[in-house]
Order: structure tokens, then sequence, then C-alpha cells
């Protein structure tokens, strides 16, 4: 009987088989686990459907697979050994479309596994292991999908991947949609070689103290900014906001809070909460300037640039923020940044952003004016919230009194809105901060 | 070095060769007195005189018969077609005979002669006097193809053919006739064979011939000036011998290639090199092979439609963005 790629999920449309835990020609116990079987939200163990031998593997570990394909095949116990159906197998997935993920995905994987052959390029100046279509390539079997789900792996990166014996499914895409590049293939494993990195950091040459090589992020960091510097017209507008009301609402809630979630109940959620819902009344600035139009995007999948202490900025994204609750943009938030400062974000945590947030207030600025996060197209800046005075209108007669007061900075791609836009947007944010009825939405949190 | 223009360049390059070996001739339809249809063979006859710069009949067939006897006889004959479309008049001599010649007298006869013919489109002579034949000749074995986008490498390209001891094809775009380009001074013979690479840049490789060249090299100026995107460029000059070394290295440098042709879609030289280039050099690919080319039909006389039909920058643009995204 065949063994096919169980249904794993409501929306999930295929999986990657990661290991096998029989071998052609081994007995099969009825539920004993046969494979392990994964797909970007779950790794599952999957069990034998029937007792018997199993006759065929088809889908070998590390190849993705449609849900229903064929993977294996177990003669049951009572059957006739029946001839293998044969490299049709794959047939469902196989589809003569070229540009169809999956038909590569099967065939690409059948190459490598007949022969070393697949390589067939002259070694001319790429990765010198490309002669030896030899034992590296047969032990290491290209892979044609990065078996999280993202698009397909181009030739250069599945070549690549195989020769530096690199797992795709490690490396964060730096290309259209997530897509995995020969760039990205080959900074990742520069920055695998402890050796060359440790000392570059650790030891400059005496000579010449004052010289520090790039890290990788940096280096990284330093392209997109003067990339997105060189292309987007930067325009910097900034709103001073009264943050009294939330500020009275963190010192009520505060404590509770922390208690609760084991975290600080700070302004960013807030603000992160205000952005969504000022972003939907003007979505051009949710969105991506394509030189003739303005892809507009149903998610605000907000960035949060995190620094690492001077190592580097990175912007993991929550995704989906127009439809999180306060509270709930506060746990991603605070997930999102702990991740990052231990260094455990996937590269899915920092894909499809559409709109960023940027905290240098954190270090006590009044005012900053950030490069616009291409091929976003707006970015804001959240200065330093202090004491200040402020002025309070009154029937009676204009007063003073002293409130927590932060300058909103947006910078904007002047090509795809103008300052009116961007103005409009930032009075909304303030009002929304400074009016919003935020204790309500603390209390639909249920408890404290 | 000298500025000329491209016809000029034509003039200049036959008149350097007519000069320098007694045994080259030249001849055509109007080239002598009248100085050729498009003006590029201005003042040949008046300085090599009537033996050496001869005005034809309007026959194809006995022009590229009369070259082919001379050239087996100890001449070095440039013989023109005016047009590149009318090469199918006289298609039988270049292909079954002269293109063979060599063959089939095991190396005993060769054929050192040239055809020159203005190809291509962009002046609204309608469909019969528009085409870019080039393809033809790439796929007869036995022809040199070559077709130069600048007045240098029309004179210097000219002049390797001239001392090319096989038959060569000589492509000029006649829409490229009144362009200005600096040509170096006293004698200047080019190499068949050698791409040009033009413009560096590690994005993509856009490889063009003739008047795409222009189209591609403003591609690649808006590409990276508006769109971040930096494009290496790659002027093909000859299609055969095909400098597949210089298309493969750049392609493996930058992982993506883009064709920039005039010709129809059906069977053009960027279906040639993306095919070596799907096959030589796979495993360096981040992406498909993206040809952009006139559609599979006639060319329209109508400037508004040619235009459209004929690859623009802005299309080329479009094409490479696409490809990136």
């Amino acid at each position: 009987m065949d063994v096919i790629m169980p249904q794993l999920g409501e929306t999930v449309a295929e999986g990657t088989v990661l290991k096998w835990y029989k071998q052609v020609g081994d007995a099969v116990r009825a539920d004993e686990t046969l494979f392990d079987v994964e797909t970007d939200k779950v790794s599952m163990e999957i069990p034998a459907p029937a007792a018997g031998v199993l006759t065929e593997i088809v889908v070998p570990e590390g190849v993705t697979a449609k849900v229903g394909a064929r993977l294996a095949v177990i003669r049951a116990a009572g059957e006739e050994a029946a001839p293998s159906a044969g490299p049709s197998a794959p047939a469902p997935t196989a589809a003569a479309q070229a540009s169809a993920g999956q038909a590569s995905t099967t065939q690409a994987s059948a190459a490598p596994a007949k022969s070393g052959a697949a390589p067939a390029s002259p070694a001319r100046g790429s990765a010198a292991a490309a002669q030896a279509s030899t034992a590296p390539a047969a032990a290491v079997p290209l892979r044609a999908r990065d078996g999280r789900g993202g698009p397909p792996l181009s030739p250069v990166v599945r070549r690549l991947c195989a020769e530096l014996e690199l797992d795709p499914g490690l490396i964060s895409g730096t290309g259209p949609g997530g897509r995995i590049t020969r760039e990205d293939v080959l900074l990742y494993a520069e920055s695998r070689r402890p050796a060359a990195s440790a000392p570059a950091a650790a030891r400059p040459p005496a000579a010449d103290a004052q010289t520090r090589p790039l890290t990788l992020v940096r280096r990284r960091t330093a392209e997109h900014m003067a990339r997105a510097w060189a292309t987007v017209p930067h325009v910097m507008q900034a709103v001073e906001v009264n943050f009294a009301a939330i500020g009275a609402l963190r010192r009520a809630h505060g404590p509770g809070w922390q208690a609760k979630e084991g975290f600080p109940l700070t302004f960013l959620p807030f603000i992160a909460r205000a952005v969504c819902l000022a972003l939907g009344k003007f979505p051009e600035l949710n969105s991506v300037f394509e030189g003739d139009a303005l892809r507009l995007n149903s998610r605000i999948n907000l960035g949060i640039a995190v620094d690492l202490q001077r190592e580097g900025l990175v912007v993991p994204v929550v995704k989906d923020a127009q439809a999180r609750s306060l509270a709930e943009l506060a746990r991603a938030i605070d997930d999102l940044s702990s991740r990052a400062r231990a260094g455990r974000l996937v590269p899915d945590d920092m894909s499809e952003g559409t709109y960023t947030l940027t905290n240098n207030g954190a270090f006590g600025t009044v005012i900053t004016a950030p490069i616009v996060n291409a091929p976003q197209v707006a970015i804001l800046s959240i200065d330093a919230i202090r004491k200040k005075p402020v002025v309070v209108e009154a029937a009676a007669g204009d007063g003073i009194a002293i409130a927590p007061v932060g300058m909103l900075v947006q910078s904007f791609d002047h090509r795809a809105v103008d300052g009116a836009c961007s103005a409009s947007f930032l009075t909304e944010l303030k009002s929304i901060l400074e009016t919003r009825a935020w204790q309500d939405e603390l209390r639909l949190e249920g408890s404290d | 070095m000298a500025e000329l223009t491209y016809r000029e360049a034509v003039a200049a390059g036959i008149a350097q060769e007519l000069a320098r070996d007694e045994s080259v001739v030249f001849f055509g339809e109007d080239v002598a007195k009248a100085g050729g249809v498009f003006k590029t063979t201005v003042g040949l006859y008046d300085r090599f005189g009537p033996k050496r710069v001869r005005d034809c009949p309007i026959s194809e067939q006995a022009i590229l018969g009369a070259a082919m006897g001379a050239a087996m006889t100890g001449l070095k004959p440039i013989a023109e077609i005016m047009f590149s479309d009318f090469l199918a008049v006289c298609w039988d001599i270049v292909a079954n005979q002269i293109a063979k010649t060599r063959y089939m007298t095991n190396g005993q006869i060769s054929l050192p002669l040239v055809i020159r013919t203005a190809n291509g489109a962009g002046s609204r002579f309608g469909a019969q006097h528009s085409q870019s034949v080039e393809n033809w000749a790439m796929a007869v074995p036995g022809l040199k193809v070559v077709a130069p986008a600048f007045p240098a490498d029309v004179k210097g390209l000219l002049a390797a053919a001239v001392r090319d001891p096989d038959p060569v094809l000589f492509f000029e775009q006649k829409s490229l006739y009144s362009m200005k380009g600096e040509v170096p001074d006293g004698e200047h013979c080019d190499e068949l064979g050698k791409a040009r690479v033009l413009r560096e840049g590690k994005d993509c490789t856009i490889v063009a011939l003739a008047a795409m060249v222009h189209r591609a090299l403003g591609a690649a100026a808006i590409l990276e000036s508006e769109h971040g995107i930096a494009a290496t460029v790659v002027d093909l000059r000859s299609l055969v011998p095909l400098d597949t070394q210089t298309v493969l290295a750049e392609v493996a440098r930058t992982g993506r290639l883009i064709t920039v042709e005039e010709n129809p879609r059906l069977c053009g030289w960027g279906a040639e090199l993306a095919s070596i280039v799907a096959q030589e050099c796979f495993w360096d690919l981040e992406g498909p092979i993206v040809r952009v080319t006139t559609p599979h039909v006639p060319l329209a006389s109508a400037d508004l439609l040619e235009d459209h039909q004929v690859p623009s920058v802005d299309r080329v643009v479009r094409a490479v963005r696409e490809a990136l995204s």
C-alpha cells in the first residue's frame, strides 16, 4: 500500500520529509514511527499505516512533497509484491510546468539520487567543487526547497548549498518574496567560518589600531542603507505627542501587567497599536513603491528595529499587526526583541515587513530622521519621552502642566506620497495616542 | 581619435582595405557613382576608380555570383546587398554555394569575401525592408556573421572581415548610420568573434546586438539610477564566431541573463545563447533566462507601430525589473 503525505493542517499544502526511520527491506509494524515530516508550522512523527515490509522509498529525506503525494510503498502482509510504478511516482507533482515549484522539486531531487551528474557546470570561478560531481554531490543531495515553505531555490543556490553542505532552511532570504539569493548563501557560509570572523573582530592589525573590518551584519546594513538613501527621496516630518494619558495608565496597570506577563508594559505597544489604526486610514504609507504603481498591502506587518548592542540592527516583524490587540502586540514585540537579542530569530521573523518602527528614544534622542526601510514607503522613529511643561487650555484660562512628551518622527518616500498625506497621518496618530480610550483596550484583556 | 558617423566608418573601413590590398574590390547596386543609397560609400569611386569600385545591375544573384567567382579566382571582394531582406533572393548562392565551398572542395578553394548589407528596422521602410536577418546567416554552417553597434567597430570589424579567409556576412544597422562615435586614427583592425563588456554590474547580464546595444545601455542607466539595479551590458558584436566565454563568465558572475534582440522571437540568436547558458551555466543561475525581442510578426511601416514592435528602452527596463522581482 502507498504511504502518502498526510494532511498536517488545514492550510498546509506540502511537507518536507525529514527522516526515514526504516530502510527499504525493513519490516514495519503498524503505527510504528515511519518518518518525520516538517512544514513551516509544525514537525511531526508519522506512523506506518500498516504492517509489512517497506519496499520502496519514493521521496527521500530533505525533499518536499504535496499533501497526498506518494512517499513510500509498504507491502502489507498478504499483498503480493507489486511492481513498483517507478519514477512516475512523483507524477502528481511532476507537471511539465518548469515554473511550478513542485515539478522541479521532485525532478531536481531525483537527479542526484541517480548520479552525481547534476552539477555539470565547468568550474569557472564559482566554488571549486563544481567539477567534483562525485562523492560530495551524492552525499549531500541537491535540495530544491528550503523546507519552510519558501519559494523554490534557484539553481545556483541549490548547488552552493549542496557543495558547502548548508541547510537552506537556516539561511535568511533577502530576495523578493523571501527568496534565498546566492549572496545570502555565501554570506551565511562566511558567517559560519569561525576562524575568519573571530580574528577580524578581536585582533585588529597591530600597526593600525583604528581599523575595524566590517562584520557581516554591518556590511549588509551598509548596503541596504546606501541603496535606500540613493533611491528614495527622504522627507522627515515630526509631531510632538503628549503621553500623559498613556503614562497614567502605565502607572496604574503596569505592576499588574508585569506580574502577569513577565515583562513591563512600555509605551511601544500603544504606539504600535495607534500606528496600525492610523495606517488603516492612510494605506499609502503601508505600501511598496514600484516605479509606475503603488502596491498597497492589505496586511500591516510591523517591523520593530532592534539594536544589537552595536553589533548592528535587525528588524523582526510582527505579522498582521492590524489584527492584534494592544496586549497581543505587546507580547509579540517583547517576544521578538528578546529573541533578537538572544540571536534566536528565524528567517520568517524578518520577512514581509510593510512599515517599520525604530525606538531611538530608548537612547535619549529628541528627534531622529531615520532611513526608510526600502522597499517600504515610510518609517517612524519614536524618540525620547520626557517630562516637559505643556500648555493646558481651559475656559478659565491657559495654564501650564507637566506631562511626558515625545516626538514621533516619520521619514517617508516622497515619490510615493506627499507631505500632506504624511502630516495628516501623523496628526491622526497623535490624536489616537492622546485621546483614545486606552483603558478600555487594557481592560478587555480581562485580568489585572 | 576622430569622430565619425557609422556610415563614414563604413567608407573608411572599405577605403582602408582597398588601399592596403590590391586584390580587394568592392561592388554593389549604386555603390560607386552614387556613393550608396545610404551614402555609406561616398568618395570610394573617386579615390579608387572603376576597376576597384563597381556599380552592378539590380540582381542580387549576379552580385553574389560575381563575388563568389571573384573570390574563387584570387580577389578579395566586398559585395553589397542593399537591404538585408534581399539576401533571400540570392540565398541559394550564400547558403548552398558560398558557405559550403571550402568544405566541399576539401579546402582547395576558400572564399575570402565579405557581403555587407543594411539590416534592421527604425526607418519606417515596412515589412520587406526592415528585417533583422542575421539569424538566417547564423543558422548556416560555414558563414561568419558580424553586426557592429559603434562606428569604431564598423571600421575595425569590417577590416577584420576583409582579411578573414572565409565568407563573412557584415550586417550594418541602417538606423545607426547617422550615429557618431570615436574611431581610432590610422589603421584599425579588430578581431571577429570577440564580444565586448560595455558596463559592469552585479545584478544581471544584458546581452545585445547592433542597435539593441544602445537600448540596453539606456535601460541599464535607468535601472541603476531609478531602481538600484546594477546591470552588466555585453555587446555581442559577432554571432559567428560566438564569444561564449565572455557571456558565460558574465552570466556566472551575475546569475542572470537577459537578451535584447531586434529580430522576431522565434529562433533568434538569443534563443541559442539561452540554450548554451542553460546547458553550461545552469548551476550559476539565480533565475530564469529572459529574452526581450520583437514579437513574431512582420514589421509595420507606421512609425508608432514599428516603435512599439521593436524592443524599447522601457521594455528592457520592465523586463529586467520583472526578472529580478
